[in-house]
């Protein structure tokens, strides 16, 4: 017995359906958030530094305009209003000499064109402070020629993103922490469950067929599977009991004859029979040692049809044909047993069948309505046109089969009360069974008026 | 065609790897004068078959090493023509087709009745090129095949389509027994247990049509088995 539980553990809960959809949620979740947290920041960083840039030139393009007596005032100032630290300033003459301000050199790399440049490589200052990103612009005043040159230090505009970007992360961890959390948790209820079915099947694995999946009424998809398999279960079950009811009566119909033969066998190797009697006995043994093979080849013969492997030989054929070469075949037989054995072959449709299965079926018709009329009696075969192909029906006026008794009859070795005395195998219905199953037909038991049975077998594909 | 030059006694190569079913076998061929040798495998078998000395085999279907179907297909392949019989255990049409197709000259089905077996051996040894004759005689019973009559000593027998049939499958096959299922197989041409007395009462008929009045009847029963068509034996 394998001890092996189907569920159970966290790996169970790692290899579950739904902690893997959850994880795989997570991190694109994950994916997308930092990818929006990089844009926000990147816009808010983009915005903040152009409105210093505009601040800076405004405030240059003032100080280009004022009367020189107060630009020094002005200047101290403009530095004053900012941050501390952040603003500088430097005031250089026409030749670019050294007048005011905390920057002492003009920078190299910076156009004088009164618009707003990075200077990636710094600023040299009196006060030996550097930056760790600064833009400045110069301009040349345009009555004194002197060089006006502002800097401004933008570490602080880059920390406004940094703060979002932190903020964003903070928030995006928060959410999806307890996303992933809530979302385990609802994985171990489907788990749950799939531990309920496998204990419900425990039982059935043991052979009690009986037992049925549990369903929770939420007709979700766990229900839905649950109610496939206790479908497919039913089937098993009936199937199981078919064949069960099969062997029962194959083994009941076995027991008489080999019972009957193993006693003759035991009289023969016991009594000393002088040659007349022991003669007569090996005929009985041999009679039902034929009976016994002769059922056998019956039965094999209904499981190859039921097979279904015959199907490569049908064609269209004429049922009327089939019908003579049935009478024709057993007319003899009747006659003997002083039974009016009649044909009335009309015209009927071409049917797609196999000849050969259709001709094997009527005659267990045929011969099972000799077997059961009394001498004296009328047997008809007669093959009418219908709605959807032809029929053919085998009437006879003997005892008939009791309504209550035409299902069972179709059954393998079933024999009704009345031929309880005669020879015979009970198989010949189950035989035409098969075959009419096998073209798709349908076989009907009916009443013969006023006395009598009337089989009839309806040649045409069933609706689907 | 008369019973009565019997061939020399028949060789036989049984191949069956079932003890058992290969003893019934054997004491039945003998029982009935045949000289029958056994092998239970069938590389051996067909070692043995190829030679070409015996004049029919019986053939298990599934058999150790090599199988039945191999086994008369190399036969073939190889040129030998001695009639087989093939028997199986597997009962599905499809695989009568496929063993007769293979070469097989006949196919019989496990379980079987010995003297069924014995009886399709028969025919198989006395199997022969195709007749040729217009009139088919035994005794005094003649059957033209051209103007579809019968007579006796002389006399006309008034025969129906299907008692001709039957009449011609049992005047070529004469001093041989032909089973029910042989009969109903070869005339009827439908092979499956038609399961009644059926073909008895055909015989019955076709008896009191040949034999009545007739000092030696030509039509025998053989107990258990089934017909025999031929002077006493």
């Amino acid at each position: 017995m394998n001890s092996r539980p189907l569920v159970g553990g966290f790996s169970e809960l790692w290899r579950s359906s739904a902690t893997r959809l959850i994880i795989g949620y997570g991190a694109l979740f994950a994916a997308w958030s930092i990818l929006l947290i990089g844009a926000i920041s990147w816009q808010t960083a983009r915005y903040l530094e152009n409105v210093v840039d505009r601040i800076l030139e405004q405030r240059l393009h003032f100080l280009a305009t004022v009367d020189r007596s107060r630009l020094p005032e002005l200047l101290a100032a403009t530095t004053s209003l900012d941050l501390r630290g952040a603003m500088s300033f430097g005031l250089f003459d026409a030749e670019g000499r050294y007048l005011l301000g905390d920057i002492d050199q003009v920078p190299p790399e910076l156009p004088v064109d009164g618009e707003v440049h990075p200077l990636p490589r710094g600023v040299s200052r009196l006060s030996g402070q550097r930056g760790s990103r600064t833009r400045g612009v110069a301009l040349r005043r345009s009555g004194d020629e002197l060089l006006l040159v502002l800097v401004r230090d933008y570490g602080n505009v880059d920390r406004v993103g940094t703060i979002i970007r932190g903020g964003l992360l903070w928030a995006m961890s928060l959410t999806l922490i307890p996303g992933l959390l809530g979302g385990f948790l609802l994985a171990r209820g489907p788990l749950h469950r799939v531990r309920g079915i496998e204990a419900a099947i425990e039982p059935i694995m043991r052979g009690d067929l009986r037992a049925r999946l549990p369903i929770s009424g939420r007709r979700d998809e766990l229900d839905m599977l649950a109610a496939i398999v206790n479908r497919m279960l039913d089937q098993i079950e009936r199937l199981l009991g078919e064949v069960k009811g099969v062997s029962d009566s194959i083994a009941h119909d076995l027991r008489t004859p080999l019972t009957r033969l193993r006693a003759q066998l035991y009289r023969l190797q016991r009594e000393p029979l002088d040659g007349a009697s022991s003669a007569l006995l090996l005929e009985r043994c041999l009679g039902d040692t034929d009976a016994l093979l002769d059922r056998f080849r019956a039965l094999l013969r209904i499981s190859e049809l039921e097979d279904l492997r015959r199907r490569a030989g049908f064609r269209q054929v004429d049922v009327s044909d089939i019908l003579r070469r049935v009478h024709e075949l057993y007319a003899p037989l009747a006659e003997d047993r002083t039974l009016e054995f009649s044909l009335q072959a009309a015209q009927v449709p071409l049917v797609n069948a196999d000849a050969d299965l259709l001709f094997e079926a009527v005659t267990n018709l045929v011969s099972n309505a000799i077997k059961f009329t009394p001498p004296g009696g009328r047997i008809v075969l007669r093959t009418q046109a219908d709605s959807q192909g032809a029929r053919i029906e085998v009437l006879d006026n003997g005892p008939g089969i009791a309504p209550e008794e035409r299902e069972a009859v179709l059954q393998r070795f079933y024999r009704t009360q009345r031929d309880q005395h005669r020879p015979g195998f009970g198989l010949g219905l189950s035989i035409v069974a098969a075959i009419v199953k096998l073209h798709g037909f349908r076989l009907e038991i009916g009443a013969n008026e006023p006395t009598g049975s009337c089989m009839t077998i309806y040649c045409s594909a069933l609706p689907a | 065609m008369s019973a009565t030059n019997l061939p020399r006694m028949a060789r036989i190569l049984t191949i069956e790897d079932d003890a058992v079913t290969a003893g019934e076998i054997l004491a039945e061929l003998q029982l009935h004068g045949n000289q029958v040798e056994h092998v239970a495998s069938g590389t051996e078998g067909l070692q043995k078959a190829l030679t070409g000395n015996y004049d029919a085999i019986t053939l298990d279907r599934m058999l150790p090493e090599l199988d039945g179907l191999t086994l008369v297909m190399r036969l073939r392949e190889a040129g030998v023509r001695t009639p087989v019989l093939m028997i199986s255990a597997l009962s599905d049409v499809d695989e009568r087709i496929r063993g007769l197709r293979a070469g097989g000259d006949d196919y019989m089905i496990k379980p079987f009745a010995p003297d069924e077996m014995s009886a399709r051996i028969e025919v198989l040894l006395r199997r022969e090129p195709a007749q040729q004759a217009i009139v088919l005689r035994v005794a005094d019973l003649e059957l033209d095949l051209m103007s579809r009559t019968a007579r006796r000593a002389g006399a006309l027998i008034e025969l129906l389509p299907l008692e001709f049939k039957l009449l011609d499958y049992l005047m070529r096959h004469c001093g041989q027994v032909l089973t029910r299922t042989m009969i109903f197989e070869a005339v009827w041409g439908y092979r499956f247990d038609p399961g009644t007395n059926v073909i008895d009462v055909h015989m019955v008929r076709l008896r009191r049509k040949v034999d009545a009045g007739q000092a030696q009847p030509l039509i025998h029963t053989v107990r258990g088995c089934g017909y025999r068509l031929g002077e006493p034996a």
